[in-house]
């Protein structure tokens, strides 16, 4: 089973155990999910419209070609806004990151760019119906602020360690 | 990291197909484990369009290049504006460009730039591609949050108020550490934070401890630590999760004091 089924699998086998033992209870649980995802239904629409419009204008080379470029200022918010507009799981950032690492890029912007990876622009439709637009627009400035803060902190306590021994591969591209 | 080769025929020993677009397959080939997946060209019937096709299948694979024996201009400069790279002109079995490729002896084709797509048009097939992606993306995200709202579900049903409640004390200090403490262990897709997060605000817990955990959700990993570790270094990766959480409950604290301060 691909590792991104198994916790949907789980919950699947959760309810079947649950309403073999009470299933008046399992069903009130399955109405209250129903009611919880038809109230998501329109931010969730807006969701995909938001990704189909970030796809149309940035494209994942154009990303990179953002991070670990520039100092000072731009630098900074050239990571924030690659954090900001990159997509799909942390997992798959990783290899670039360590890529650019050896490319020569800082640690604070790889840890700014981490940071900002908490503001979605294409998730806020959702965020927004749960709490509001003021509670987000604080919370989105609040959170780059942060992860400034945050990079230039790690920047400036991890120093430039000399290259890791586990940075031997990066064959390929 | 996947790559994709043009081929006539089904496995490693075939040979490379002259022609990307209207090749029975495209190889998709893991260059880590060599596994391959044999994907039937959508182009292969060689109607008008059929190029693009087979772009929008290897850009959906999410492949970082193509080995063919011949690449259109307009299929190159579309695969190269998706940051795939091209590599025309070549023949013989796909174990031997596979390992010319790996050895770096092979030459990348160079797209032309062309004026016609410059400017603000948007073409089809741009717009065929972000729908794939969009998609893509989107059913990605789905499965687990689904889970997510059914395990909510299953929490309204079973789990008495009480419980969560006895859990977030309402001193604000202590439930942003919770909140931040819970946001670090779980981890994945945002959305799946901001679901539970208003959920828990619906059982009364404060705004406090949500914001942390929605921040923490993101900054902080506990689970993906190893993965970060491997890739940029053991004290790169505790110094900035560690920083990330300290952050995260400043942060939270700041914006619920901010809203009260605004909405009094």
């Amino acid at each position: 089973m691909p590792r991104m089924l198994i916790f949907p699998a789980s919950v699947l086998v959760l309810y079947g155990i649950l309403y073999a033992i009470y299933p008046d209870k399992t069903s009130m649980a399955l109405k209250s999910s129903g009611n919880i995802f038809l109230s998501m239904l329109i931010p969730l629409a807006l969701v995909f419209a938001l990704m189909l419009v970030l796809n149309l204008f940035l494209k994942p080379a154009q990303i990179v070609r953002f991070l670990g470029k520039g100092a000072g200022i731009k630098g900074i918010l050239l990571s924030a806004a690659a954090g900001i507009i990159s997509m799909g799981p942390i997992y798959a950032w990783y290899p670039l990151l360590k890529q650019l690492r050896q490319k020569g890029a800082g640690n604070s912007m790889m840890a700014i760019f981490l940071g900002n990876r908490a503001v979605k622009p294409f998730l806020l439709p959702i965020m927004i119906s749960y709490f509001g637009w003021i509670f987000v627009l604080i919370l989105t400035v609040l959170n780059i602020i942060g992860s400034v803060v945050v990079g230039y902190s790690v920047g400036a306590l991890v120093r430039e360690e000399s290259n890791s021994p586990s940075e031997r591969d990066s064959a390929g591209t | 990291m996947k790559i994709a080769i043009s081929t006539d025929g089904t496995d490693l020993e075939a040979e490379v197909a002259q022609r990307f677009g209207t090749s029975q397959y495209l190889l998709i080939v893991d260059l880590e484990t060599m596994s391959f997946d044999t994907v039937p060209n959508p182009g292969a019937t060689g109607q008008r369009g059929a190029g693009m096709q087979a772009v929008v299948l290897a850009i959906s694979k999410d492949v970082k290049a193509v080995l063919t024996g011949h690449c259109s201009p307009a299929a190159t400069r579309q695969l190269t504006k998706n940051g795939i790279q091209v590599y025309a002109g070549l023949t013989g079995t796909i174990k031997d460009v596979i390992n010319n490729y790996k050895s770096g002896d092979l030459k990348e084709s160079a797209a032309d730039v062309a004026p016609t797509t410059r400017g603000a048009k948007i073409d089809t097939i741009t717009v065929l591609i972000a729908l794939t992606s969009s998609a893509r993306q989107f059913a990605m995200m789905l499965p687990i949050l689904i889970s997510v709202v059914l395990l909510i579900g299953l929490f309204n049903a079973f789990v008495p108020k009480e419980f969560l409640l006895s859990i977030f004390s309402g001193n604000p200090i202590l439930d942003t550490l919770v909140g931040a403490c819970f946001g670090s262990i779980f981890a994945g897709n945002p959305i799946n934070s901001y679901v539970i997060g208003g959920e828990l605000l619906g059982y009364g817990v404060s705004l406090f401890a949500v914001t942390a955990l929605i921040i923490a959700w993101v900054s902080v990993g506990i689970i993906q630590l190893p993965a970060e570790i491997a890739a940029l270094g053991g004290k790169f990766a505790l110094i900035r999760n560690g920083l990330s959480f300290v952050m995260a409950i400043g942060i939270a604290i700041i914006t619920v004091a901010a809203i009260n301060l605004i909405l009094r």
